[in-house]
């Protein structure tokens, strides 16, 4: 079997971290969707790890400083480190922001070896990242391998061509990063890639289908599709002028987007998909810039727009060496290594339906329309009130297709929440009231919890409503500890004559309602 | 074969769920028989239901909560209706209406409804995972419930401003063009809606004067509507039943 195309992959730990501006020995966290996608060295030495909750984190690590995750602003800070080494070889894939990739053949023949060309990338990238952190290079057969040498990497590390079975054997299988095959591999006692890599090749596709057959070549240092890949011809590539040209980026993504779209149709009549998508803008002065981007076939339109976006931010408003002299007045997207298009399987039990893309679509829609805070969606937080049980979150910020909230009962208990059923409507300014008792004297609540008089009048807005029943009170002291957070209340549930259920509370000596039963 | 099967695996045959619903029917008919083979196909066609991505005729019709259904006319909720509701617990009513279809797999949209309770919400079945909340400014109101009809079953408005009636008109022609559901919290539908539910009647149990704890609510719905809904009907239910979900009276004593 022919070994897999020699690879350089370079990559610069925590770049979500570094892209926030925050020096790598602080604490600090990246997280999306509520979950912590890096850390920096300072955080995970206080066992701050990926896919911690939120709440999680800020527990182990107290002065943790979190940040959601802008991936633009990582690709945009990502890109001229990457147009450093477009004097080495015209073709750079960037993997996602803050790794690279580009196949060592053609510069290394030209500066005379891998190790030449490494040390070369590594220097130039080490210039512009300077000291936010630092740059790691592996060289070895196929980017898969060569990511995880580069990782191991300090700063620079080859694997000999032909040997990358050996370096890979001793690594566990969770390198992988597909969690429902290593599990099942790991319950079947395989827990490195040499264990699943001497299994038979033919039993591994019988047992675990596709998948299976193309982790079993990755562990074999081979590549994870056999090298079936044909170049496309030139005329599946799609372009677009842009006239007058444009030198906002926004309008350069609109414009991708519709040809995203057509290509992507192009691809789908003829049953391909592609693995890469170059994207290559011109100026009108004929300047030039095109980048890879990794696409296995799951990019939609946006997905792609988004990625015209991060490159030609990046460009336009980077250094001023690297900036074009005018506007972009042609835009190509050009597919790359096109391989048989063998669908995206939906889940039959549950995961994601059309129902869900659906309404994923429209959210996104209306995101533009209306501004990402806009458009929420409920996500689980924990607290005593009812407004802090589940909050409203931006709806950009999370995956909404086949998305399950945290279960609740897994979280423990917050003694001094009421009993369902819950307040229907919660008023984010409480409404000031007066609560009296048959005298006509203002209800009070002494120091140990208990009430002055009964209650027996609710005053709203100046009418009058007699209460016909009532509960509580309950006293809550929260967060003495912080002085700018510090609550003390005590709750009250009022029935009026008319029929309707309100909550009542009282702080710092004044009655609201804070939420009715409709 | 049923001829809904059939028509189901015509229409569905360029879709590979499709395809996979049909092959488990198939299945079905091949390899059981006896006693269970009724109770299990009956089992495998209401998957089949809720997997198959298109709305075909009988699928009209989106389920609403048990105790809620001799509110509707056909006992469930129809596709492209109006749905408006009143009274003092017409938030809780409303979330009941939605909780049936939102339980079956349908998404829903609160519209400009940022104060309803979630918490109450998740209590009353809504299911959360499949609910947007949006605030749209008044200007871009009627073009926000635009788009989202057709890309959610389910639309739960609470104007706070007066709907213009041209608006009103052009909303519910969408709807029964795309088979979403608007239900309407408060005043009055200005071209009237198709099935009008109001709170008439309600009264708090579970909580005396100084003691005990809001429990449920007894509340009396009067209906009305359209066509088919006009006929005046009255039901009893508890909203909320004990721990949040509706509960038919008959069903607590």
């Amino acid at each position: 079997m022919a070994a897999p195309v020699r690879t350089l992959v370079a990559w610069c730990p925590d770049w979500p971290v570094v892209a926030t501006g925050v020096p790598l020995d602080e604490p600090s966290a990246v997280l999306f969707a509520n979950r912590v996608v890096a850390a920096s060295p300072g955080a995970r030495a206080h066992g701050v790890v990926r896919g911690l909750r939120r709440r999680v984190a800020q527990a182990r690590c107290p002065d943790l400083s979190v940040h959601e995750r802008d991936e633009a602003k990582e690709a945009r800070l990502f890109e001229p480190v990457v147009a450093v080494l477009d004097d080495i070889t015209p073709r750079v894939e960037v993997t996602r922001p803050g790794a690279c990739a580009l196949v060592s053949r053609g510069p290394s023949r030209y500066f005379g070896g891998d190790e030449v060309v490494a040390r070369l990338v590594s220097e130039r990238m080490a210039e512009i990242v300077a000291s936010r952190t630092d740059v790691r290079v592996g060289v070895a057969d196929g980017p898969f391998a060569a990511e995880l040498v580069a990782r191991a990497a300090d700063p620079i590390r080859l694997v000999p061509p032909g040997t990358t079975a050996e370096f890979l054997a001793p690594m566990n299988i969770d390198v992988l990063e597909r969690s429902d095959l290593t599990d099942v591999l790991r319950r079947l006692g395989i827990s490195t890639l040499g264990a699943l890599a001497r299994l038979p090749a033919a039993d591994v596709l019988a047992r675990f289908g596709r998948e299976g057959q193309g982790a079993h070549r990755l562990a074999s240092g081979l590549d994870e599709r056999p090298p079936d890949a044909r170049y496309p011809p030139a005329d599946w590539s799609v372009s677009a002028e842009i006239d007058p040209p444009a030198d906002r980026v926004d309008r350069v993504a609109f414009v991708a987007r519709s040809i995203a779209d057509e290509l992507h149709r192009r691809l789908r009549r003829n049953g391909v998909t592609c693995v890469r998508v170059g994207i290559q803008a011109e100026t009108e002065y004929g300047e030039e810039v095109i980048r890879f981007w990794r696409h296995e076939g799951a990019l939609s339109d946006a997905a792609v727009a988004d990625r015209v976006r991060w490159q030609l931010d990046g460009w336009l408003n980077g250094p001023a060496v690297n900036r074009p002299s005018g506007g972009i007045a042609r835009i190509a997207l050009v597919p790359d290594e096109l391989i048989a298009a063998t669908g995206r399987q939906l889940g039959f039990w549950g995961g994601e339906t059309e129902v869900d893309q659906r309404a994923a679509r429209v959210a996104a829609r209306l995101q533009g329309q209306l501004g990402a805070e806009s458009v929420l969606v409920p996500e689980f937080r924990g607290g005593r009130h009812a407004h802090e049980q589940l909050m409203l979150v931006p709806a950009a910020t999370v995956e909404l297709a086949g998305r399950s909230l945290d279960p609740r009962d897994e979280v423990a208990p917050w003694p001094g929440s009421l009993p369902a059923p819950s307040p229907t409507r919660l008023l984010s300014d409480p409404v000031a009231v007066e609560v009296l008792d048959e005298s006509g004297g203002v209800v009070e609540v002494t120091g140990r919890g208990l009430l002055s008089s009964p209650p027996t009048q609710l005053i709203v807005k100046g009418r009058c409503k007699a209460v016909v029943g009532w509960s509580g009170p309950w006293p809550i002291d929260e967060r003495w500890w912080d002085a700018e957070a510090h609550r003390r209340q005590a709750r009250l549930q009022l029935v009026t004559a008319d029929g309707r259920a309100q909550l009542v509370a009282l702080e710092a000596g004044v009655w609201q309602v804070t939420a009715h039963w409709d | 074969m049923p001829g809904g099967l059939l028509l189901a695996q015509s229409e569905q045959v360029f879709d590979t769920r499709g395809m996979a619903t049909g092959h488990a029917q198939n299945l079905a008919v091949e390899t059981l028989d006896g006693a269970h083979q009724g109770a299990r196909r009956a089992q495998l066609e209401l998957v089949a239901d809720r997997v198959s991505p298109l709305t075909l005729a009988r699928e009209q019709n989106l389920p609403v909560h048990d105790s809620l259904t001799s509110l509707f006319p056909d006992g469930a909720l129809r596709r492209g209706t109006i749905v408006g509701v009143s009274g003092v617990g017409a938030t809780s009513l409303a979330l009941a209406v939605v909780a049936g279809p939102s339980a079956a797999g349908s998404w829903t949209a609160f519209v400009g409804g940022t104060d309803i309770g979630l918490v109450a919400a998740d209590e009353h079945g809504v299911v959360l995972e499949r609910l947007l909340v949006i605030d749209p400014a008044p200007s871009a109101w009627s073009s926000t419930v635009a788009a989202l009809i057709g890309a959610v079953d389910l639309i739960v408005i609470s104007p706070k401003h007066r709907l213009h009636e041209p608006d009103a008109r052009r909303i519910g022609s969408r709807l029964r063009e795309r088979g979403s559901v608007l239900v309407s919290i408060g005043s009055r539908w200005p071209v009237g809606a198709d099935v009008q539910l109001d709170v008439a009647e309600s009264r708090w149990c579970g909580i005396g004067v100084g003691h005990g704890v809001l429990q449920l609510r007894k509340a009396t719905i009067a209906g009305g509507g359209r066509g088919a809904a006009a006929r005046p009907r009255s039901l009893d239910v508890l909203l909320p039943g004990p721990g949040g979900a509706p509960r038919s009276v008959a069903e607590a004593d």
